[in-house]
Formats: C-alpha cells, sequence, structure tokens
C-alpha cells in the first residue's frame, strides 16, 4: 500500500475540465480520465513503483463513459485503489461499475436538472426585459452548481476509494435528484409563452394567430414522430414552406 | 461588417464550439450565452438576445448523452446572429434562423469526424498506451482537443460565409410578408421544439403536472405585461 500525504487533486480537477476533448468511439472518455487520473498517480512512481504506476496510467485510460462532471469520483475512486493496492481486477470492476450510475445520475441532476432550470430562468429573465444581466446570472450560478459538483465529486471518490458507492448515496444528491425533475418542468413551462411572446412581439396579429397553430401542430408531430424527426429538421421544413408561401403570396 | 469583426466573430464561435463538448463545459456553448455576446461584439446586443433565445428553445430538443448525434447550435447561433445584424427586425429572425440551423446541422456532422479521427488515433497507439506511455497519453489528449478546436472554427467560419451569402442574395429579395412568415415559421419551429423536448424528460407523471403551473404561470405573466 502507497499513501500520499497530500493527493494533487487540484491538479487531477483541472484536468477533469478537459476530461472530453479527447472523446472517440473506441474509448469514448477513457483517454481523457486516464489524463485526470494521472497526477494522482505520481506517488506510486515516486515510491520506486515505475511498473505499477505505468500499469495504472494504461488502466485508467481504457473504456470509461459517464457525466462528464462525475467522472471525477471515478477518477478519484481508481486512484485511491490503485494506492491502496487493489488488484487490477477489481479496479476494472469497480471503473465498470460506476459509469451506469453516475451517467443516470448526471443526466439527471445537470443535463435534465440543474442545466434547464438555470437556463429556462435566463430565458424568463431575458423575456422579462433583464437583458444581459440575465445570462451573467445564468453563466454565475450553473457555474458555482458545476464547479462544485465537479469538485465534490473527484473528493469524495478520493475519500472513499472502492467503497465510492458510499458517496453515491448521500441524502443531498437523492433530494437533488428528486427535485430536478418539477423544478425542471416548472421553469421550462414558464419559459416558453414568456419566450414566446418576447419573440413575437413585433409581428403583426395574423402571424400570432399562424404562429400559435404552426406552434401547436409542429409539437405534435415532433412528438408523434419522436426519434424520427428532430426539432432541427421540422425547424428547417418550416422555413421552407415559409419561404415558399412568401414567394407565392406576394 | 469589417474583417476584424468577422475575426472577433470566428474566435468567439471557436471558443464556444470548444466548450460544448471539449474544454470546460461551462456553458457558453449554450445559444443565450453564444448569441448575446456575439450581439455585444456587433454593437447588437438586441439581435443576439433574440437570436440566443430562439437557439436557446431549439437546443431543448438536445439530450447531450454519450454518443448519441445531436446539432451544434453554439457557433450556429453566432453565425445566425452575424446574418440578422445586418437585417434587422423580424426579417433578421427568419434569415438568423435558416443560416444558424444549417450551421447547426453542420457542427453536428462535424463532431461525428472528429470523433472518429481520435478514435484513428488512439487505435493507432493502442499498444503503447497499454504500456502506460504517459507522454504519449497527454499529448494524444492535448492533440485531440486542438482538433476539435480547429473543427469549431472551420464550422464557426463556414456560418460566416454562409451568413455572408445569405445577407448579400436574400436580405432584400424577400417581400413583406414572406419576411414575416420565415420569422412566423423561425419561432413556431422553435417553440414546437421545445415543447416536445421538454415533454419528452417530463413525460406522462406528476412532473407533467408541474409543467402545466409553469405553462399557466407564464401565460399569466404574459397577460399581466
Amino acid at each position: 500500500m502507497t499513501r500520499t500525504r497530500r493527493p494533487p487533486l487540484g491538479r487531477s480537477l483541472l484536468r477533469l475540465f478537459t476530461v472530453q476533448g479527447s472523446w472517440n468511439y473506441e474509448r469514448l472518455q477513457g483517454i481523457g480520465v486516464g489524463v485526470a487520473e494521472e497526477p494522482l498517480l505520481r506517488d506510486l512512481r515516486a515510491a520506486g513503483n515505475g511498473a505499477v504506476y505505468r500499469a495504472a496510467v494504461a488502466r485508467g485510460a481504457h473504456f470509461f463513459n459517464a457525466h462528464p462532471y462525475l467522472c471525477g469520483l471515478a477518477v478519484g475512486a481508481a486512484a485511491r485503489a490503485e494506492h491502496e493496492g487493489a488488484t487490477p481486477d477489481q479496479i476494472e470492476r469497480l471503473r465498470s461499475a460506476l459509469c451506469g450510475p453516475l451517467g443516470s445520475l448526471g443526466d439527471r441532476l445537470v443535463w435534465a436538472g440543474w442545466l434547464p432550470v438555470t437556463s429556462g430562468l435566463a430565458l424568463i429573465g431575458v423575456a422579462l426585459g433583464l437583458g444581459m444581466d440575465a445570462v451573467l446570472g445564468f453563466l454565475v450560478v450553473y457555474n458555482v452548481g458545476h464547479v462544485a459538483l465537479r469538485w465534490w465529486a473527484l473528493r469524495a471518490g478520493w475519500t472513499h476509494g472502492v467503497r465510492v458507492a458510499v458517496a453515491l448515496h448521500q441524502p443531498f444528491l437523492q433530494r437533488a435528484a428528486a427535485w430536478s425533475g418539477p423544478a425542471m418542468a416548472l421553469v421550462i413551462g414558464a419559459a416558453l409563452p414568456l419566450s414566446a411572446a418576447y419573440l413575437a412581439g413585433p409581428f403583426p396579429a395574423w402571424a400570432r394567430g399562424v404562429l400559435l397553430g404552426a406552434a401547436a401542430v409542429g409539437g405534435a408531430i415532433l412528438l408523434w414522430w419522436r426519434g424520427r424527426l428532430t426539432g432541427l429538421r421540422y425547424g428547417l421544413a418550416l422555413l421552407a414552406v415559409a419561404a415558399l408561401a412568401g414567394w407565392i403570396w406576394r | 461588417m469589417t474583417l476584424e469583426l468577422q475575426l472577433f466573430l470566428l474566435v468567439w464561435g471557436t471558443l464556444v464550439g470548444l466548450d460544448l463538448v471539449s474544454v470546460p463545459q461551462m456553458m457558453i456553448a449554450r445559444p443565450i450565452v453564444a448569441g448575446p455576446v456575439a450581439g455585444a461584439i456587433l454593437g447588437d446586443l438586441a439581435t443576439g438576445l433574440q437570436l440566443g433565445v430562439l437557439f436557446e428553445l431549439f437546443q431543448y430538443d438536445v439530450m447531450p448523452m454519450g454518443a448519441s448525434r445531436y446539432p451544434e447550435y453554439g457557433p450556429a447561433t453566432v453565425a445566425a446572429v452575424s446574418t440578422a445584424h445586418a437585417a434587422a427586425g423580424t426579417l433578421g429572425l427568419g434569415l438568423g434562423a435558416l443560416v444558424g440551423l444549417v450551421t447547426g446541422m453542420l457542427g453536428g456532422l462535424s463532431m461525428y469526424v472528429v470523433r472518429r479521427a481520435t478514435q484513428r488515433a488512439v487505435q493507432a497507439v493502442a499498444g503503447r498506451l497499454e504500456a502506460g506511455d504517459v507522454r504519449l497519453l497527454v499529448r494524444l489528449h492535448v492533440t485531440a482537443i486542438a482538433r476539435d478546436a480547429l473543427r469549431a472554427a472551420v464550422v464557426t467560419a463556414a456560418g460566416l460565409a454562409l451568413a455572408h451569402v445569405v445577407r448579400l442574395y436574400f436580405g432584400g429579395a424577400l417581400p413583406l410578408r414572406g419576411v414575416t412568415l420565415l420569422g412566423v415559421a423561425a419561432v413556431a419551429g422553435a417553440i414546437a421544439t421545445a415543447t416536445a423536448g421538454t415533454l419528452r424528460v417530463v413525460g406522462r407523471g406528476a412532473n407533467l403536472r408541474w409543467f402545466a403551473a409553469g405553462l399557466a404561470g407564464g401565460a399569466v405573466l404574459v397577460w399581466l405585461r
């Protein structure tokens, strides 16, 4: 077992901000995770275990996929396990076992929670006339949560090592996950009519009627043909129809 | 628009494109940020905010999970603002949406190409990676980030070029009704996309009631204003 006096968590955290920089279809986030884990493994080399260090670095760069903000949990846990002399097989199992839970938790907490809630509030702010203040507010508030989550994940991983599952059962995570869905639904629900009114402000009355109808029909079509028709394609098709109608109706 | 301003937009679009996946994911890639900053660069914050809101609504269609392929709306919003800046009002909204959606599609495609290129680079040195070559690991990672930066720059440049062409050839060619219809289509497409995207995540459970409550609250606020 090799103990570090003061693990370079700060250096690892900085590298975690680039964790998806080398995302690819072979190892997904693996290379980025390996790069982020490497500073935490340097003690192994310092202790004269060059071969152990290189083997640990190689393992760190194997296939991995999870939510990018929570990768730190796996990075910290795997590095701690390497220091505590866990077998290669145990470490590979630990990494594999973390992919699913960290992915689904992060998606619920961030992609379907914190991000739409804060960006929805920014939309509401802009629609209510707050302008750039709403945008800056979004950036600051979102990133306070973002950086805090990354830091917590890395520290929790390093603290718990192979018993990292304990960290995933923290009450605050459970509460946040439970609240993220309703909060997102409420905020985006409120942002939709406000954004529509903000964007449709300069249109004449007849055009607002057309807008309402096209949006309602479009929403229904997109829900009905989910997976087959994307918002981008629907938007482009609608623009093509509008250009044609405008050209005919001179 | 001066070459200097175009270069500023190119740099901003590149940073925005890099932020989406690679570094540091602080959400400057969100249209609600990318648009207003592009507008501020052009001295036209109002257009930036308008296009930022429009593409933020389109963004709600996207859940950026794992290997899923999705459009890239950050550099697209920068190109859209560049288009709309020269054609103020409702004309700007429609033409900006057109340029932005095409650029967004191109951005999504380019991410796939870059990920494949990184995959080939990883496969080529798999043996040395297995031997724990740290320098190679870091070089591979940094090169991949540089590749993504180049991708973002190319997508932004393509979007700005498309914006230039659209401004030149379509700016004054559309009649007033056509201009209005284009704007209506852009906003309707964005609202429909955001509604459907949100409902897919919300589902039919208890969260649907929260969504309905939000919708009612937003509608009341609109009515009060």
